[in-house]
């Protein structure tokens, strides 16, 4: 199975039919795509559903995409994001950086430097997500070994439950 | 008049950059939808030279979507157009529904804009004699206070009525008044001064008079 189908992504942008579009030539690609017109509508459906990837329009009414993509990667640990923007600058691009963003285009920009971008985010996290899961095995695997009984061990274990499914 | 051509050179050239800052992005929104349209054609023409055919209701909305895009570009550099050349004369008679239609226009480009609507109250045409880029610049700014306080959603009227030979008032309605964005900022309210407009702006009530001609203004 070609990676793109693996691949959940989440995309927001209140210009209708850039939305329509942007996911008609992903589903092309393969990629699972849901769209969302604005940042309330993104937060439900990301609570609902899991996403690898969210590519959000930077200017929106109402919450905007600098402050969605910090709720995003708050209630959400591995999901990766990707801002685009018809009006950027330096300062918004070190914004987004500093919250986190994994990658900043520009519209209008190559559809092929989207695709890259997804790729390198969805590599991004995988690595996260491998790390992670490598360190709660190794924790798990220390918490066996110094547990006295059963019981304690199952309780140091549910301590070490993040909730992230 | 000093006052209006030192004002011209400091204050204004930030609302001029500011406004053609989000015309560009309005710009760069359309490119976007038409580069996105025309990969997704290119894209479909590539699957029907395989084995999906395209649908021509499919071609037909596509291309459809670009003429669209491509007109809301016109009127976009249109605009730009029109708000380009308001600093042609520094004093000059203007239309003032024609000028608060520019701005309703130009306001629409940011993200956070409702809908508005200029209404003119009486019969004859609001003719004023004034600087024409600095009543444009606060009459923008009363708009941009009233959508910012009153959410993506809000829909206001902007009217226009003669108070007597000598003023014109510009009414705003639905006021919702947010301590957070407060009107008019002091930039505004030097800029409003220099061309004799009086901003009357409380909790439920935001007005502007604007004397029929700065020759008048003292």
């Amino acid at each position: 199975m070609p990676v793109e189908n693996t691949i959940r992504i989440l995309l927001v942008d209140d210009e209708e039919k850039f939305l329509k579009t942007v996911s008609e030539r992903l589903s092309i690609k393969g990629f699972n795509v849901m769209t969302a017109t604005n940042s309330d509508d993104a937060i439900t459906a990301a609570k609902k559903e899991k996403f690898d990837v969210a590519i959000l329009d930077l200017q929106m009414p109402g919450t905007s995409g600098s402050e969605l993509l910090k709720i995003l990667k708050t209630n959400h640990k591995f999901i990766e994001i990707i801002m685009l923007t018809g009006h950027a600058s330096l300062d918004s691009a070190v914004e987004c950086t500093k919250s986190g963003a994994f990658g900043y285009l520009e519209k209008p920009y190559d559809f092929d430097k989207l695709l890259t971008t997804l790729k390198g985010a969805y590599e991004a996290r995988l690595k996260k997500k491998y790390e992670h899961n490598q360190k709660r095995t190794e924790d798990i695997q220390k918490l066996s070994l110094n547990s006295s009984s059963p019981l304690s061990f199952l309780e140091a274990l549910a301590r070490l439950d993040d909730g992230e499914k | 008049m000093k006052k209006s051509t030192d004002l011209l050179k400091y204050e204004s050239l930030a609302f001029f950059g500011k406004v053609n800052a989000s015309i560009s992005h309005e710009l760069k929104n359309i490119m976007a939808i038409i580069s996105e349209t025309a990969g997704l054609l290119s894209d479909m023409a590539d699957m029907a030279s395989t084995e999906n055919p395209v649908s021509p209701e499919s071609l037909k909305s596509y291309t459809g979507s670009v003429i669209e895009e491509i007109q809301r570009g016109f009127n976009t550099i249109r605009q730009m157009n029109r708000f380009s050349h308001s600093v042609d004369t520094p004093i000059t008679e203007v239309n003032l529904i024609e000028m608060i239609d520019l701005v309703i226009q130009l306001t629409g480009y940011l993200s956070f804009a409702g809908k508005a609507h200029v209404h003119n109250c009486g019969d004859s045409k609001p003719f004023v004699k004034t600087c024409p880029f600095l009543l444009q610049a606060v009459i923008y700014q009363a708009l941009v206070n009233q959508f910012k306080n009153g959410g993506p959603g809000m829909e206001t009227t902007v009217s226009v009525c003669s108070q007597d030979q000598s003023i014109w008032r510009v009414i705003f309605s639905d006021i919702e008044q947010d301590s957070a964005h407060v009107f008019p900022d002091d930039n505004t309210k030097d800029m409003a001064e220099a061309i004799g407009v009086k901003i009357i702006c409380t909790a439920n009530r935001l007005e502007l008079d604007i004397p029929s001609s700065i020759e008048t203004v003292s």
